[in-house]
């Protein structure tokens, strides 16, 4: 057999994600027929989910760079300044990241897999991590899959709840949607957050130190066994079948816990004898890519011996010793004269061989100032190239060509308030998610001021002592992503901006996950393009501070989101922004207090219903005019909002978005307390579908009609919308909702549909 | 005693509350110190006037929830420093511990003779995080040194657990009763054994278990995550509620008390002897 021909058989029998041509650019690297650990590594560093081939050239469109910006997109996580307090600088560290084709093939593991996949990557950066979000996209749970989408979005719950309950890191919310373009391809987006002390970041690459000293390579945790081995080729590829369950890990969060009170105490004890180290998490690619990226990116070598790994398999063949994604583990990078305090500190002082059979930290790898990186395994060399070649990486230009979903307007626009009113709380969109949050713990770690669903985002306080509060929120909406895809990618940084701006935080960064279909489409490489352009555009407009955009910092790209049978899920890309509010004390949520107060309108309803909860659950429509995004209108009402906050004029604030000023303001009042219940009755009662469901943006504010009369100039996109009232009811002149009639419904329609299946149509 | 008590909050594999915790701790003006679960001689020298075990998932649940922990070496000293009278909180996963120990309700010394069983919710199962409200027993406000501040007042606070439902031997239910420290009821402080008054399905809609002498305390409930008042939601009724209410927006807001601090400052009361 000829090259050519050992590379296809050797694609096919392994079952690689790497092209013929790719498998030859490698074997020109090496000088002769690849090892099996050397394909299986470059098919994993190759791969769409590691190299971002398809998308890295559409990248460069996202603004990254603004003066709060310590670490851009590249490592593990990004980082942005925070605040002083007490004498250090603290900064927010945050990754972004999928796990769609895991959770739709085994929903509790993908799920919690996701979890603990993203927190690691926060981790590895120095950083104690405070909190995490989900962003879940489910097929039509009454629709003609339902019953698996039913099984799937309950699966997907347990495991984030497992997880991260476990682990100790709070739920900051997330959201949760449902539309029948995911039936095939659901999409878990996970997001997680910490802080680090400024002078304690760490890097995930062997210092400059290793040139002049022997540095060792560490490996911390899970002893290696052959799960997820070929996950990140199994995530760049169409899901053909549920077979492929062998490529999902199995997530510890127990031996996660230890592990992280253990690293945190090996940091500590390097820093603090100045000891220079390079620390990175084993992700996708696992052993190999971990030895590999630290030598590479430190412009070193490393010569790594699989017979030091502790395996909980035998005879596992190299490249799944190498390869496979046992989940809990951490390379460290150290000098070799600290290496045995370092292990002391997780094999004794830890326990960790104790409490999990295998686990431990062992030196497994030496770096070399000659740039190879070198395997052995049974005293054979398993594989062998340039270092820097396995960084490289490589690019494609994707050909793209617009598609357009026409505009099409429904013929009449009945408008009923009270009917709407309520069949929109009741359906699964406009539901409430406490059936959903109740099994995510939003508390532990002491520092949450408003958890799930009392304000607009998530807000916590975590440093102790210091009051400067981090508000968080993700959005992204698929009714607009079916209809426009640039606009999908504008509104889903300009709604995640205005949760945050309503609780009275300024955004500082911006993180993103792009979920498409298959980007050798020219339709669907089209769409991501779009959604990429939308959020630059309102990144460029939506940085509050100063004159810099919104960076966005970290985020992800998911492609391949599409089964053989369905097409493409709808574009759906996916946006968390996080803010600063430099007192906690001052933040505003959504619950309705003073009866007498006004209800403000910041910005005019438009006829724009494309996409919207009304059009879809009272008329059953699905096209439309969505939106437009009017950057320098949302970047005028957010300064309003913060401006109001600021001052204390504010006593409630909720974004308006799915169901238009009528269901923001039920929601408003449903979140006041069971002992002082409030309603609002609006000033016009005329049924305009224009003036009650439109999702232009903008926001709801409860005022005092004495604050209201200070603001001087008033800008013309306010207005007064109605009044706070100590009735349990949405309400006008002409017409009068209870919502105690819907109360029980909205709270448990969910819990009916989802986990009791009482409701199924 | 030490002129500044000295509370030990005990740390095992899993433990997840443990930094909230001491801060509480020390923020009530004593001091406060972390111990890993090997640590049991730095335990003894030092010899702490109470002992908090936090919330978590020791050993992953392994067995039951906290069955494993409390079988660790350093138990047995928190175990005979109990006998002798000092005082014990053991919160969530810690109550667990408590009565996988037989520290609570303690009648026969080294007999486990309660259990924390699954919620018992009709149509679910599973993790339940929700705000529950409870009041005291009139004896815990007597003998308890965590609850010497509690009166009669609804104390609202957080659950965040799967396995809370104290359950008792048939033979026991009759003594129960006099182990309740803490019962779950509505906001206006009204018991009753309904979903979601009791959260759970607790026998006597038990949210806390106490030994005979009051100085051990198991609690499902999070007073360290109610500690201060902004940690509790904008929507809380009654007298806490009400509090919130008045302090939103002024400048004592956010480092004024909450229900979760007359735990802690009951102890700290306790040892200044006005208990």
């Amino acid at each position: 057999m000829n090259l050519q021909d050992k590379l296809k058989e050797a694609i096919r029998h392994r079952s690689l994600a790497m092209t013929l041509e790719e498998a030859e650019k490698l074997a020109g690297y090496v000088g002769r027929m690849p090892t099996p650990l050397e394909l299986h590594l470059f098919d994993t560093m190759w791969s769409e989910h590691c190299s971002y081939k398809s998308s890295r050239s559409v990248l460069k469109l996202l603004p990254t760079h603004a003066s709060s910006v310590v670490v851009g997109p590249g490592e593990d996580a990004g980082i942005v300044k925070f605040t002083d307090h007490d004498g250090f600088s603290w900064d927010l560290v945050v990754a972004h990241e999928s796990h769609n084709h895991p959770s739709q093939v085994l929903p509790v593991e993908g799920a919690a897999t996701g979890i603990g996949g993203i927190v690691r990557d926060v981790y590895c950066m120095g950083a104690r991590v405070t909190g995490s979000l989900d962003l879940l996209r489910f097929g039509d749970p009454l629709g003609s899959s339902g019953e698996k989408t039913r099984a799937i979005c309950r699966g997907v719950v347990e495991g984030i709840w497992k997880y991260g309950n476990a682990l100790g890191v709070p739920n900051l919310g997330g959201d949760t949607r449902f539309h029948d373009g995911y039936d095939d391809n659901c999409l878990v987006n996970v997001v997680s957050l910490g802080f680090v002390r400024h002078d304690r970041i760490v890097h995930s690459f062997v210092p400059i130190e290793a040139h002049q000293e022997q540095y060792v390579l560490i490996l911390v945790g899970k002893p290696t066994d052959d799960t997820g081995f070929g996950g990140a080729t199994f995530a760049s590829a169409d899901l053909e079948d549920e077979s492929e369950k062998g490529a999902v890990q199995v997530a510890d969060p127990f031996l996660k816990r230890v592990l992280s009170e253990a690293n945190l105490n090996v940091l500590d004890y390097l820093f603090d004898k100045e000891i220079k180290f390079g620390f990175k998490d084993l992700g996708a690619g696992g052993i190999a890519c971990v030895t590999s990226e630290l030598a590479a990116h430190g412009n070193l070598g490393i010569e790594v011996d699989l017979d030091l790994v502790p395996v909980s398999i035998p005879d596992l063949p190299s490249e799944v010793i190498a390869c496979a994604e046992t989940q809990e583990r951490y390379g460290l990078a150290v000098p070799q004269r600290v290496a045995a305090e370092v292990l002391e500190i997780y094999n004794e002082k830890f326990e960790m061989p104790r409490l999990f059979p295998g686990a431990g930290a062992t030196v497994i790898g030496t770096f070399t100032p000659e740039p190879f990186y070198r395997v052995l395994h049974c005293g054979r060399e398993v594989a062998n190239t340039p270092v820097e070649y396995i960084t490289e990486g490589i690019i494609y230009d994707r050909d793209w060509e617009p598609s357009p979903a026409p505009v099409i307007e429904p013929d009449s626009r009945p408008c009923d308030p009270q009917e709407d009113l309520k069949k929109m709380l009741l359906s699964v969109d406009g539901a409430s998610r406490s059936p959903i949050w109740t099994y995510y713990d939003s508390e532990v770690q002491g520092s949450t001021h408003f958890r799930p669903g009392e304000a607009d985002a998530c807000i916590t306080v975590p440093i102790p002592g210091c009051r400067a509060g981090l508000s968080v929120s993700g959005d992204g909406n698929p009714w607009i992503g079916e209809l426009d895809p640039f606009l999908a990618g504008a509104h889903a940084v300009g709604e995640a901006v205005r949760n945050v701006v309503a609780t009275g935080a300024i955004p500082i960064a911006a993180t993103d996950c792009l979920n498409y279909g298959n980007p050798e489409k020219a339709d669907v490489f089209w769409q991501f393009r779009q959604g990429v352009e939308g959020i630059a555009a309102a990144c460029r407009e939506l940085g509050l501070e100063g004159e810099d955009p919104l960076p966005v910092v970290s985020g992800n790209v998911s492609f391949y989101n599409q089964s053989s049978q369905g097409g493409a899920i709808p574009p759906s890309p996916i946006v968390a922004v996080f803010g600063r509010i430099d007192d906690f004390s001052k933040s505003t949520d959504i619950s309705l207090k003073t009866p007498g107060n006004l209800i403000i309108l910041v910005g005019n309803r438009m006829d724009e219903l494309g996409g919207s909860l009304y059009y879809r659950t009272c008329i059953d429509h699905r096209g439309g005019k969505v939106p437009e995004f009017r950057g320098k209108l949302e970047r005028e009402m957010a300064l309003f909002v913060l401006d109001c906050c600021e001052s204390g004029m504010s006593k409630a604030v909720h974004d308006i978005s799915d169901g238009g000023m009528i269901l923001a303001a039920a929601e408003m009042a449903i979140a006041s307390r069971p002992d002082a219940r409030r309603g609002i009755i609006f000033e016009t009662g005329l049924p305009d579908p224009v003036v009650f469901y439109s999702e232009t943006p903008g926001y709801l504010i409860e005022m005092s009609q004495k604050s209201w009369d200070a603001i001087e100039n008033k800008p013309e996109f306010l207005s007064v919308a109605g009044r706070v009232t100590d009735e349990f009811t949405i309400a006008s002149p002409l017409w009068r909702m209870d919502l105690m009639e819907i109360l029980e419904d909205h709270a448990d329609r969910l819990d009916r549909i989802i986990w009791r299946e009482e409701v199924t149509e | 005693m030490k002129s500044v008590p000295l509370v030990a909050v005990i740390q095992f594999p899993g433990s997840n509350c443990e930094y909230e915790t001491a801060r509480v701790i020390r923020d009530s003006g004593m001091n406060d110190r972390i111990y890993r679960w090997n640590q049991w001689r730095e335990l003894k020298d030092s010899r702490p006037d109470a002992y908090v075990l936090p919330g978590g998932f020791s050993f992953q649940d392994r067995i039951r929830a906290g069955a494993v922990a409390a079988k660790e070496r350093i138990m047995d000293m928190v175990f005979s420093e109990a006998a002798d009278g000092k005082p014990v909180l053991g919160i969530c996963n810690g109550a667990q511990i408590l009565v996988e120990s037989g520290m609570v309700p303690g009648w026969e010394r080294g007999r486990i003779e309660s259990a924390l069983a699954a919620n018992h919710i009709s149509g679910r199962s599973g993790y339940l995080s929700r705000w529950i409200f409870l009041r005291a027993s009139d004896r815990a406000q007597q003998i308890c040194p965590w609850l010497g501040l509690a009166g009669n007042r609804v104390i609202p606070l957080p659950i965040a657990h799967a396995e809370g439902r104290f359950v008792f031997s048939e033979e026991n239910h009759a003594r129960a009763e006099s182990s309740a420290a803490l019962k779950y009821c509505d906001d206006k402080g009204i018991e009753s054994s309904d979903y979601p008054v009791n959260p759970n399905g607790s026998f006597l809609n038990l949210a806390a278990v106490m030994n005979d002498r009051g100085n051990v305390l198991a609690m499902m409930p999070h007073p360290e995550r109610a500690y201060w008042l902004w940690q509790l939601p904008p929507w809380i009724p009654g007298e806490w509620g009400d509090k919130r209410g008045q302090l939103l927006g002024s400048g004592s807001y956010a480092a004024a008390e909450g229900p979760g601090s007359l735990f802690f400052k009951s102890l700290a009361d306790f040892f200044r002897g006005e208990h």
